[in-house]
């Protein structure tokens, strides 16, 4: 592998293994000069932090060392929601080199090394479409990621879909994998046992944590003013003593416990229904909230479920959302 | 000593002889199930990976499921089956370490089958009330079909006004079912790219289908990737800018891009042909979405066109990735018939190939005049009591049209 793909993709054994051959060892990061090393990491940090994207490239083994001090810094940061911003912005910019190798890599001899990538660190087979215009990626492995996406083009239907493949352009394919690159560096990160730091990197540590702890203090959610469509039609059914389907009233009842309305108004809600039994309905309510049973309480549906079930009745409010739990809740 | 009331031992005598004519009805239906389980074993399939299943099943005259079963063979599953002659029989999409396991995630899950439910009562076939009959669900009479919607109810004998309506399956009602079926393997195979070898389509054992897939690469997919095959085979979704309309910022103005990828497969081409456009007739797709009144009028109509479209399958079923699902080979209490694999779909005929109970006479008692076409026989049953053979007898008294006499 070149060093210049070492430099896009520092996340692969590889980098690792080029930095152990070159002899590297911790005590080399006291030496003066690595002090420009540990400045760019700590700006990578906290660039990444900020939700931008890094996209600096430099000589190899600068960007391979950069990338593992940037480790090191946000490890001893120590705070999960640091390390989350962190891994998902590094995935980003992996993901912007990844796209621009994929889109050349009918011209070059790079092919090979994008999709090996993706086949060794994703177990995703990425075949070039017929017309040579597209990539074409196997419908499992497109379900696998791209039904956790909340966007409503990355659903099936709304896909070029033959013979079992998805047809996808560069971008679209490389952002399939951003979620597992993510947890890739992520997981990086978690299963590092850090060696005694010199000072300089401990004091640039404490500095970025210094600054980001106030970020991520405690925010307070909003009161919900308005019920969302679905929830209101669902009562007003109830309301009229029509019979509301179970998953209506599986919907209906998460959606109150959520919101955290108690327990016997919920029950009562149901009292209209013509097979009401308060016994039986204090039981499911129970049993939803997690108090029965399995113990496990139950979330709202997704928007994608009520839909498919045909309980969902949109407006125009609901255009970003992904569960109605969303619906009125002020943006921060 | 307490005084007995007269007219009050007369009521117990009528409560007694319900009580017997229930129980005569539950043995008849318990005697024919045996007898299916004993002689015609060889129609049970064995679930692949029998062990890692979860089994449930159901009795005759109870409430409820008896359910966390697990069993190493057919061999004991038949031994059950014989002992027990259950109403209905159910076995797990889902393979677990545990099947046995309580609560459901003590099973510790390891994947599930892809199962697709189609119900031909979801069709609303026109058809369905000229052949549905209202069983009062108090005293359980039953009143013959009124060619009409379900109107208010009323019991004849007992004036309760809570009924449940019970078909019986017309020709058209399981040629609605088979055209779904038929519909769900086309997407199957040519957009989601299964092989033919990978899709078993069975009889439900009543009124409708259920098809499912032998497929490794599916067994691990998590409930939303499964919805979003749901929405993809029933057309649920389908965005307008997608096929190439795209909302402007002023309000309900549109244009039309298309998507680069093209129009030439999936969902895309489907609606692509149906409107008669392709990537060179933007202006003629323009005129199509004013003429239906812009942007929003055209979402709505969208919708509908992708619903008609998609398949009316059970989006529960598909998506329930911890469901115990009617075992194949087994009867279904709802109709006394099999659940039995469909070699060709075409000339399947559930009233005759899935028709497997023995021809010994059972004599019934009719709560209405009823009609009935099995193994090929007419059954027009107008008198009060009639013997016919088992496989009819046992097929009215599951609609609880019949009772055992």
């Amino acid at each position: 592998m070149a060093g210049s793909d070492l430099a896009k993709y520092p996340f692969l054994n590889e980098a690792g293994e080029y930095l152990r051959e070159s002899g590297f060892g911790w005590e080399e990061l006291e030496r003066p000069d690595m002090k420009y090393i540990i400045d760019r990491a700590a700006e990578r940090v906290q660039i990444e932090v900020d939700g931008k994207i890094y996209d600096k490239l430099e000589r190899y083994e600068i960007e391979i060392l950069t990338f593992l001090i940037s480790l090191v810094i946000v490890k001893s940061i120590g705070m999960d929601q640091v390390l989350r911003k962190f891994a998902l912005a590094e995935a980003r910019r992996a993901e912007k080199f990844l796209t621009e190798d994929l889109r050349k890599q009918n011209e070059n001899k790079n092919g090979s090394l994008i999709m090996k990538i993706f086949e060794d660190l994703f177990k995703l087979r990425i075949v070039v479409s017929e017309d040579q215009r597209l990539f074409k990626v196997k419908v499992i492995d497109y379900l696998a990621r791209a039904s956790h996406f909340h966007e409503q083009e990355w659903k099936l239907i709304n896909r070029l879909v033959h013979k079992g493949y998805v047809y996808l352009d560069a971008d679209e394919t490389v952002r399939l994998i951003r979620n597992e690159l993510s947890v890739l560096i992520y997981d990086k990160v978690r299963a590092m046992t850090l060696p005694t730091l010199p000072q300089s990197i401990n004091l640039k540590a404490d500095e970025l944590r210094q600054k980001l702890l106030s970020r991520y203090e405690r925010r307070l959610s909003p009161v919900i003013t308005e019920y969302p469509p679905c929830i209101k039609h669902a009562l007003e059914v109830m309301n009229k003593g029509d019979n509301l389907p179970h998953s209506a009233r599986v919907m209906l009842a998460t959606y109150m416990l959520a919101i955290g309305k108690p327990l016997d108004e919920i029950v009562f809600m149901f009292e209209n229904a013509p097979d009401f039994n308060e016994k039986i309905t204090r039981y499911q309510v129970e049993h939803l909230a997690g108090m029965k049973g399995s113990h496990i309480k139950y979330s709202v549906p997704s928007c994608d479920k009520i839909r498919n079930e045909n309980l969902c009745f949109a407006t125009a409010q609901c255009d970003t959302l992904i569960n109605p739990i969303q619906f009125g809740r002020m943006k921060k | 000593m307490r005084h007995t009331d007269k007219s009050n031992s007369v009521w117990q005598d009528e409560e007694v002889r319900e009580d017997n004519s229930a129980a005569k009805t539950i043995s008849a239906l318990k005697k024919a199930f045996r007898e299916y389980y004993f002689y015609q074993s060889k129609s049970l399939e064995e679930p692949s990976k029998i062990e890692q299943r979860e089994f449930g099943y159901m009795q005759f005259g109870q409430q409820g499921m008896l359910r966390h079963l697990s069993f190493k063979s057919m061999k004991e599953l038949d031994a059950v089956f014989v002992r027990e002659a259950p109403s209905d029989v159910y076995c797990s999409n889902a393979y677990y370490e545990f099947p046995t396991g309580q609560p459901m995630q003590e099973k510790r899950w390891l994947g599930a089958d892809l199962i697709f439910d189609i119900d031909g009562k979801d069709l609303r076939m026109p058809c369905v009330p000229s052949h549905s009959y209202a069983v009062c669900t108090q005293c359980g009479a039953a009143s013959p079909p009124t060619h009409e919607e379900q109107r208010a109810y009323s019991c004849s004998s007992c004036g309760s006004n809570k009924s449940d309506y019970v078909s019986i399956p017309c020709s058209k009602c399981i040629d609605g079912s088979k055209i779904e079926a038929r519909r769900l393997i086309d997407y199957l195979l040519f957009d989601i790219g299964l092989e033919r070898s990978a899709i078993t389509t069975y009889f439900s054992g009543n009124n409708g289908f259920h098809v499912h897939i032998n497929d490794n690469g599916f067994v691990s997919l998590d409930p939303q990737a499964r919805s979003d095959l749901v929405s993809y085979l029933s057309g649920t979704g389908l965005t307008l800018e997608s096929i190439g309309v795209r909302k402007t910022n002023t309000e309900d103005l549109f244009l039309i891009k298309f998507p680069k990828s093209g129009l030439a497969y999936g969902w895309r081409r489907r609606i692509a042909e149906k409107l008669k456009i392709d990537m060179t007739t933007a202006i003629k797709f323009r005129n199509i979405v004013n003429q239906l009144g812009g942007y929003d009028a055209f979402k709505v109509e969208l919708e509908k066109l992708a619903k008609v479209m998609g398949v009316r399958i059970d989006p529960q079923v598909t998506t329930d990735v911890h469901r115990v699902f009617r075992m194949p080979g087994t009867l279904n209490s709802k109709s006394g018939l099999s659940k039995i694999k469909c070699t060709n779909l075409n000339s399947f005929d559930p009233f005759v190939d899935a028709c497997l109970l023995a021809d010994g006479k059972i004599n019934i008692r009719v709560k209405t005049p009823v009609k009935v076409r099995l193994k090929k026989n007419t059954f027009n049953i107008s008198k009060e009591t009639a013997e016919v053979p088992a496989y009819a007898a046992v097929y009215l008294m599951c609609k609880r049209l019949a009772e055992a006499n």
